[in-house]
């Protein structure tokens, strides 16, 4: 039943996908707008085929960078997370700080990073990092909040230990909040990367982008997107994967 | 008679307080020395003689030749070369102005880095900001001296400042002569200079240059020429009065450098004009012969009507 749901689903996807590029292609050749402003989506096509080779070097530059700096944020949010939330003072001293961190304009700060650590990935994963973090550790705080007080409590009767009740009652019950901010965070980590190269780097989608505007191929910068699109998806994809493969006694409810 | 005159200026001027024709102009970089004209016609108040309000901006570095071709700005800076790669993409782009006469640019590096020539590049990294005509130039220069274009580390680094990249992971970069190698001076630090103009004359093209777009050319082009009037007489003025004129500057962008701007002023007071009939003039020879260079190295697939590219038709008061 439910795979005939989903199918349907992508059907209708694909379909207005489908009336949506045929749509702006007939009004771009309508119009008359040059490729330079708006590129017809058959030029983008091309133009994804005809830079295969180069999209897909510069990607697995970018997808190192986000897929670190998102790796080592998960790390970060769960061990921050875990070590604040048995102290409610701390969470409480720590919590505008980060709060804080999340209002730094990013533009601003990114040029620094470089001047610190120079055009290799290091500043972009810094910089990915910064962006994700914090979506993750706040949803995990208030997941772990999320525990049912009458199973902590019929836990505590029986005699359990503060860890034990920990790793199997609070943590478990903690999990859909938190994967809630880790997909919120993975859509963030492409584009996190790709604005870490915009302001210097040797490759990267970020610089196949500057590159493409300063030569005037708004088709190739467009078809770059698409790849940005298509890559945080797939990521969105596989974290809904592995929230499945955490959480099994979710998956009986249908 | 001379009373009369002054009254009509007079009556002019306060007309033309509730008449202004506002005008956008894009920067191609962070403002500097090659601006200072500019500058100096909305400080001077030459753009109000004109009836025109100048708003000068200053766009996300390497976009300004879009934003001209487009219309988004009615006038801005850019180079030849960013305007016969963007003719040859279709942009309706035309240079109005060549602001520097010679092409005083080159590639600077600090001096233990030891690039004394094209053929030390390599190995090196080389900072920019990511054009295709950055590669292009550099493969020639060190081909010339027997290397190769792979042996070069390309690194786009955006707008950052020669001295902090440097401080970095680039050796090199390309600069202008009239500012970086002045600030280096004035610093203390030594650099090894390469100027593009010594390695081939085909290299010696406009930049930066001042220009519009087809449009505006054809559907206003009235504004255009007084627009050219204004700007060309802020040149003139800078070459005159380098102190004054970048004192003018700094008065519009106090974030500069008081010592880099009057020591590049001078520098540069000799260059904007050169050895033209009138500033901004420019030769269809220049345009031609650097489309050819590009095509002859395999850097473009085509050619494109130079003609079409640039106008002296506004310089002429």
């Amino acid at each position: 039943m439910k795979k005939s749901v989903n199918t349907e689903k992508n059907n209708l996807f694909l379909i207005s996908l489908l009336v949506l590029v045929v749509g702006c292609e007939v009004i771009i050749r309508a119009l008359e707008i040059p490729g330079y402003i708006l590129p017809t989506p058959t030029r983008v096509i091309a133009a994804l085929y005809s830079q295969k080779e180069v999209l897909f070097s510069h990607s697995l530059v970018t997808l190192f960078e986000a897929l670190t700096g998102f790796i080592l944020s998960i790390f970060f949010a769960l061990v921050i997370g875990g070590i604040v939330y048995p102290f409610e003072k701390v969470k409480k001293l720590l919590y505008p700080y980060l709060l804080i961190s999340q209002t730094i304009p990013l533009i601003a700060i990114a040029p620094v990073i470089l001047i610190w650590f120079g055009f290799g990935v290091l500043p972009k994963i810094i910089i990915v990092i910064l962006i994700c973090t914090f979506p993750m550790l706040l949803s995990f705080l208030g997941g772990l909040e999320e525990v049912d007080r009458e199973i902590l409590d019929l836990f505590q009767v029986m005699g359990a230990g503060k860890k034990y009740i920990f790793f199997k009652v609070i943590l478990p019950s903690s999990l859909p909040g938190f994967f809630s901010g880790v997909k919120i965070a993975a859509t963030y980590s492409i584009m996190g990367a790709v604005i870490g190269e915009w302001l210097g780097a040797k490759s990267g989608l970020g610089i196949y982008m500057t590159r493409a505007i300063s030569s005037f191929k708004t088709d190739y910068l467009f078809a770059a997107i698409i790849v940005v699109v298509v890559l945080s998806l797939a990521i969105f994809k596989g974290i809904e994967y592995i929230e499945k493969a955490a959480m099994p006694w979710k998956n009986k409810k249908s | 008679m001379r009373k009369r005159v002054i009254s009509l200026l007079l009556v002019l001027n306060i007309v033309s307080i509730f008449a202004l024709e506002k005008v956008d102009i894009v920067l191609d970089w962070t403002p500097n020395t090659n601006h200072t004209g500019i500058y100096a016609a909305k400080e001077m108040g030459y753009f109000k003689e004109e009836g025109i309000e100048a708003d000068i901006l200053q766009p996300a570095n390497g976009t300004s030749t879009q934003l001209i071709a487009t219309g988004r700005a009615d006038f801005g800076v850019t180079y030849q070369e960013a305007v016969t790669f963007a003719r040859l993409e279709g942009l309706p782009i035309v240079s109005l102005g060549a602001i520097i006469q010679h092409n005083t640019s080159g590639f600077a590096s600090l001096k233990e880095k030891g690039i004394k020539s094209p053929a030390d590049f390599k190995g090196k990294n080389y900072g920019g900001w990511g054009s295709p005509v950055e590669e292009a130039t550099l493969k020639e220069l060190i081909e010339q001296d027997g290397g190769r274009i792979k042996d070069i580390n390309i690194l786009t680094t955006g707008s950052m400042d020669f001295f902090k990249s440097s401080e970095n992971d680039v050796d090199f970069a390309w600069v202008f002569e009239g500012w970086t190698n002045i600030e280096a001076k004035l610093q203390g630090k030594k650099l090894n200079y390469i100027r593009l103009r010594d390695y081939s004359e085909d290299l010696d093209y406009y930049t930066p240059i001042f220009a519009s777009s087809e449009k505006l050319i054809k559907t206003n082009p009235e504004l255009v020429k007084k627009v050219m009037r204004a700007v060309k007489k802020g040149y003139e003025y800078s070459v005159k009065n380098p102190e004054k004129a970048g004192e003018l500057l700094l008065k519009e962008v106090p974030e500069l450098d008081r010592n880099l701007v009057i020591e590049s002023q001078k520098y540069l007071a000799s260059k904007y004009t050169d050895d033209a009939p009138y500033w901004g003039h420019q030769k269809l020879e220049v345009w031609e012969r650097y489309q050819k260079w590009l095509y002859k190295n395999n850097l473009i697939d085509g050619t494109t009507d130079m003609k079409k590219a640039f106008t002296n038709k506004f310089l002429k008061n």
